[in-house]
């Protein structure tokens, strides 16, 4: 890397580049002073790469800022064309829909602005153009309400803009900022508060309250700016470096952006029906996400030395290192630690990375991800970052029975992960407590399914081992994990009629029959004496067997005998027995039950219908809220026809773009042959049609494989688009089926919607009819990680005594997962919603079922 | 992302001699591969233990352990196959170096599994790094391949046969592999080390040579005709190279 990139990459960093200087101003000075030379033969690399810096660094940007306002001094044509490019770049961002560009690109103008480079009359056209266009789209006669995301998504880039220029904008033009504040206020006594209780972490069961008086985030951040402007927009966080320089700057002279135009968002539909709004709504909301949920698990005295704006600041700063630095390892950890403000945020950047591992419905990167950076934090603060994760953790813990069940999740997935890179060391004494919890209780399964997967990722002894400190959890253990294998003889116990056929099949598979011979085998000896229920039995449950000494293993049975097994279970009854004695093999062992039916779905030898039927059955049922058995294995069967269709999807778009280029390669091919057709050669002096013909042959037969190829093309296209109109079809099938099923079960056991309409309701049912006890006295114990007293009562926190019913925590865990698959699949749902309104939504349907749906899709409630 | 930092030039330090192909296309298997190389694992890892690990990257779609070829156990190495390329980019960025069963593994893009490729190219069997390798690494089968061979012949001839090479137990400490694992603040004592003669829960008889085969190196080599192994997997049939060219098996760790 020449110096000048490192200089730019490397400016306000404890650097080698930089040596010795420490100073910021030195730094500006030293990056302007090589740039200034290099420009002069070299500045069409220099310019998209300062932009790049700008666009890909945008902590950094105040440094640019400064930079480029000197070189302005300098060299006006070359800072013209740099603001001429952010123009042309913003607005390829806007019309995209390129949300982190559009934010950070406008951030940039916003500090060129500081340093003199843009008029600030542009920068509030800027904002006046955005504002207008948001105030449009929330008005409900000229404009799309449905598309309020938009409107919110611009205002909120408008707002963050004035932490780093607020204090210039109103000194310079202050009419002008005046009256784009006033029109921000207008436009949020406009739209509508938005109430997206399906996306938030925790369940809030005080639905008539506290979802309406919280603000949302757009209003939370107007509150802060507000404050910022209260006390005359003076801020620590923001590096202001333009400052050091204003004697040189102010004789700079300033340029004008052109206009920019936002696009127009999609009409709003003549027949305005709740379905198409609701539609409208969720594309809307997928372009346009909000960036960031406050997790809020920390006392707010943790953050006391912050302004309200700082926080969304540091937020801002975290957030886009994670992005911008996914798959940097040592650059992502050193910059998340070292960030340009004066204040500690460790509790901050735990409670950001939570909240991005937790966000619903999609954190922007997988959870694995932010799972990596939490451990290289770790390693970077090894003497504060693990405390404040345990503190999270034990935050978490703590309001487990209200966490989100998505949330849950990959709560259990991180912290096991987590501790196997940490030696498994937990201090699992305090939790030992769960034990005495009824074996429904959240906390308690989540301890048990935390050891599970802690089991699954490194060897039973070893995490038996890792809770010695609370050896009585030892009981929420999984069992060891060995096969269940009815025909075993190791025992020497009698051997049944079926212990002779099981070590029969045994033999003809060791002795590498084909699945052919095996299937007449089955046909002609087995199934005429054992029926169909004894064969499957023998035959499935020996094939495991064979199969059971590792993935690889199972995998090479499955390829070859999976016929043999398809022919004994054609449809989905034979199926769900299938199945069901797959899980009795594997009893003992949920990751190889999980395994082995995703594979038989892979072979397609049980169908995703017949697994939500077993899900579904009674024995299941039973584990709805006291194992994730079931989910996890409902989840990957939802979760595999979710990959192949997107799979389908991107495979339709390439074979599309194929048959684009495969005809425009024929039609040439065809062109070239015509015209050389139609030429005239001179052949033995007379004049005949027709190019000479070594050439004409070579042009005939490229024109017919192009032909041939745009056929092929065409054909595979069309057979892929017959598959994906299946897949569809499969789908509405396996989501109908699912929400039939969820609707049952709960129907039969939610209680009448009279006694519970809320959750509210059902939570405190049990209450109602238990006799209250306030419990032990409370125990003061020394927390030391945070070295303040926590207030235990027998372990459970006094504010969280845990006295829920089970058949209310069955509801309530079921509830749980019908929001969170509605919210995760939500794009799959919408296309099929009129089906499922009309076959499952019905009017009878119990209002908790529904309102689980609703809030999982965030479909508006009120047409 | 981030593509001011990524250093676009060195994709991978290490090029496979067995790929037949020229640099560039090396570096575009690598560019498109589903496949990733994962090394440095223990010999006790499971198949399962990986899977639960790299399903958290994306949807496995096939994983092949990597296996002494003379022992078919495993010695070190597996390559997992995704359905996505992403899925694979994402294991590369985010599994790689980091904690499967006390070790920091790595995870590289890898052109692609052929058939054969599952063997250790090692002159002993295993992977070549295991061959000169002078520290004493028990998730790996103790010292070095030819460090091993040394000790053997510096015993009695009595004992031949008899005893186990663990029975001299390290010359030196073994060594602090668990280096992301210092104390990190969720209190308790530091622990490294590990039950390094613990049985799997599933008695897998591919496992079960492990230890005649960290025992009795000599015997293994001396009784190396692999069709008279009781037990092979299926899938790792008989074929493809068993040549005992030396060839660098993977990029040292720099």
């Amino acid at each position: 890397m020449s110096s000048w990139k490192s200089l730019l990459l490397r400016i306000g960093d404890k650097s080698p580049e930089y040596g010795s200087i420490t100073d910021f101003k030195d730094h500006i000075e030293t990056c302007f002073g090589v740039l200034r030379r290099e420009i002069e033969h070299s500045a069409d690399d220099v310019l998209p790469f300062l932009l790049q810096c700008a666009e890909q660094l945008p902590h950094k940007i105040p440094f640019y800022g400064s930079v480029v306002g000197l070189l302005n001094l300098e060299n006006e044509d070359f800072v013209r064309k740099l603001v001429d490019n952010t123009q042309t770049n913003f607005q390829d961002a806007l019309d995209s829909g390129n949300c982190e560009r559009i934010r950070i690109l406008m951030r940039f103008l916003t500090a060129m602005m500081c340093s003199k480079v843009l008029q600030p009359g542009s920068l509030v056209v800027v904002f006046e153009t955005l504002l207008s266009s948001a105030a449009t789209i929330v008005d409900e006669e000229k404009g799309n309400p449905s598309w309020q995301a938009r409107g919110d998504f611009y205002v909120t880039c408008i707002l963050s803009c004035l932490p780093w220029g607020g204090a210039e904008l109103v000194e310079q033009v202050p009419e002008e900022i005046e009256r784009v504040m006033a029109g921000l206020e207008a436009y949020l006594s406009i739209r509508k508060h938005v109430s997206d209780t399906g996306l938030s972490f925790f369940e809030d069961y005080d639905e008539f309250g506290k979802g309406l008086a919280e603000k949302d985030f757009l209003e939370d951040m107007w509150d802060r700016i507000q404050t910022l402007s209260s006390s005359g927009w003076k801020l620590d966080s923001v590096p202001r470096p333009h400052l050091s320089f204003e004697a040189q700057l102010v004789s700079g002279r300033s340029h004008e952006l052109g206009p920019i135009s936002c696009p127009e968002q999609p009409d709003l539909p003549l027949a305005v029906d709740g379905i198409t709004y609701g539609k409208q709504k969720h594309n809307a909301e997928l372009k346009y996400p909000q960036r960031i949920r406050r997790l809020n698990i920390f006392p707010a005295s943790k953050n006391e030395d912050m302004q309200p704006i700082d926080r969304f600041i540091v937020e801002e700063y975290l957030l886009d290192v994670l992005l911008f630095f996914n798959g940097c390892r040592k650059e992502c950890a050193a910059y998340m630690v070292s960030l340009p403000v004066p204040f500690r945020y460790e509790y901050l950047m735990a409670e950001t990375i939570f909240s991005q591992l937790l966000l619903l419905p999609q954190p922007p990167f997988k959870p694995i991800y932010y799972t990596l950076v939490i451990m290289d934090l770790c390693k970077a603060l090894p003497g504060a970052f693990p405390a404040v994760v345990a503190g999270a953790v034990r935050a978490l813990f703590e309001k487990i029975a209200d966490l989100d069940m998505e949330c849950r999740t990959r709560f259990i997935l991180w912290f096991s992960h987590h501790l196997s890179n940490f030696q498994f060391i937990w201090p699992w004494e305090e939790w030992a407590y769960v034990l005495g919890l009824p074996k429904w209780a959240p906390q308690r399964v989540f301890v048990q399914e935390v050891l599970d997967r802690e089991v699954r990722l490194s060897y039973w002894d070893k995490v038996k081992q890792s809770i010695e400190n609370a050896p009585a959890l030892e009981e929420l253990l999984p069992p060891k994990g060995s096969p269940n294998f009815k025909y075993s003889v190791e025992d020497g116990r009698e051997r049944s009629e079926q212990h002779v056929l099981s070590a029969e099949l045994s033999n003809k598979v060791k002795g590498r029959q084909t699945a052919r011979e095996l299937i007449i085998w089955v046909e002609e000896s087995v199934f005429p004496i054992h029926g169909l229920e004894g064969t499957l039995e023998v035959v499935v449950q020996t094939l495991l067997d064979i199969g059971s000494k590792s993935f690889t293993h199972l995998i090479t049975v499955l390829e070859r005998y999976g016929q043999v097994i398809s022919k004994i279970c054609p449809d989905h009854d034979k199926q769900v027995m299938l199945i069901e004695e797959v899980s009795l093999y594997w009893k003992n062992n949920a990751q190889m039950t999980a395994i082995t039916i995703d594979r038989m779905m892979g072979y397609r030898l049980i169908s995703n219908l017949a697994i939500v039927r077993w899900v579904f059955s009674p024995a299941n049922i039973d584990q709805f809220h006291i194992s994730d058995r079931p989910w996890e294995i409902l989840r990957n069967a939802i979760s595999k026809t979710y990959n192949r269709i997107c799979d389908l999807r991107r495979e339709i778009t390439s074979l599309k773009k194929g048959v684009v280029l495969a005809e425009e390669a024929a039609a040439k091919a065809k062109a070239d042959l015509q015209a050389a057709e139609s030429k005239l050669t001179l052949m033995g002096g007379e004049p005949v049609l027709g190019d000479n013909p070594a050439r004409m042959n070579r042009l005939k037969s490229q024109s017919e494989k192009a032909e041939k190829e745009e056929l092929s093309a065409s054909e595979s296209l069309e057979a892929k688009e017959a598959l994906f109109a299946r897949a569809l079809g499969e789908n509405e099938a396996l989501f109908l089926s699912l929400y039939k099923n969820f609707s049952n079960v709960l129907m039969e056991r939610l209680p009448d919607a009279s006694r519970a309409g809320t959750l509210r309701g059902l939570k405190s049912i049990h209450v109602d009819e238990m006799t209250i006890d306030l419990g032990e006295p409370s125990a003061m114990e020394l927390d030391d990680e945070n070295g303040k007293p926590k207030i235990q009562t027998n372990g459970e926190s006094a504010s969280n005594v845990y006295n829920i019913g089970e058949k209310e925590q069955w509801c309530l865990s079921t509830l749980g997962y019908v929001k969170s698959f509605s919210r995760q699949y939500a794009s799959e749902i919408w296309p099929h919603i009129e089906k499922l309104d009309a076959e499952v939504l019905t009017e009878d349907v119990h209002p908790l079922f529904r309102k689980a749906v609703y809030s999982g899709l965030l479909r508006p409630t009120i047409n | 992302m981030a593509s001011l930092f990524k250093d676009q030039v060195k994709l991978s330090a290490y090029r496979d001699r067995r790929f037949p192909g020229s640099q560039e296309e090396f570096e575009h298997a690598l560019l498109t591969s589903i496949t990733v190389y994962v090394g440095n694992m223990s010999f006790y890892t499971t198949e399962e233990q990986i899977y639960e690990l790299f399903s958290r990257a994306g949807e496995i779609k096939k994983l092949i352990m990597g296996l002494d070829k003379n022992t078919k156990t495993p010695c070190g190495f597996c390559f997992v196959l995704y359905y996505s390329r992403d899925d694979a980019e994402d294991a590369v960025k985010y599994i790689s170096g980091t904690i499967l069963d006390d070790r920091p593994i790595r995870v590289d893009f890898d052109w692609g599994f052929q058939d054969g490729r599952q063997w250790g190219r090692g002159r002993s069997g295993g992977q070549v790094r295991d061959e000169y390798r002078t520290d004493y690494d028990p998730g790996r089968g103790g010292y070095g391949k030819l460090v091993q061979k040394e000790l053997e012949a510096q015993r009695p001839l009595v004992d031949y046969g008899t005893g186990s090479l663990n029975s001299f137990g390290p010359l030196m400490p073994p060594p602090q592999y668990g280096r992301h694992g210092r104390n990190h603040g969720h209190g308790g004592s530091q622990r490294h080390g590990r039950d390094y003669h613990r049985k799997r829960n599933r008695n897998d008889d591919r496992y079960t040579h492990e230890n005649s085969k960290r025992t009795s190196d000599h015997e293994s080599r001396r009784n190396s005709d692999p069709e008279s192994r009781p037990e092979k997997n299926p899938r790792f049939r008989e074929s493809g190279d068993s040549d005992e060219e030396e060839d660098d098996d993977r990029k040292q760790r720099s």
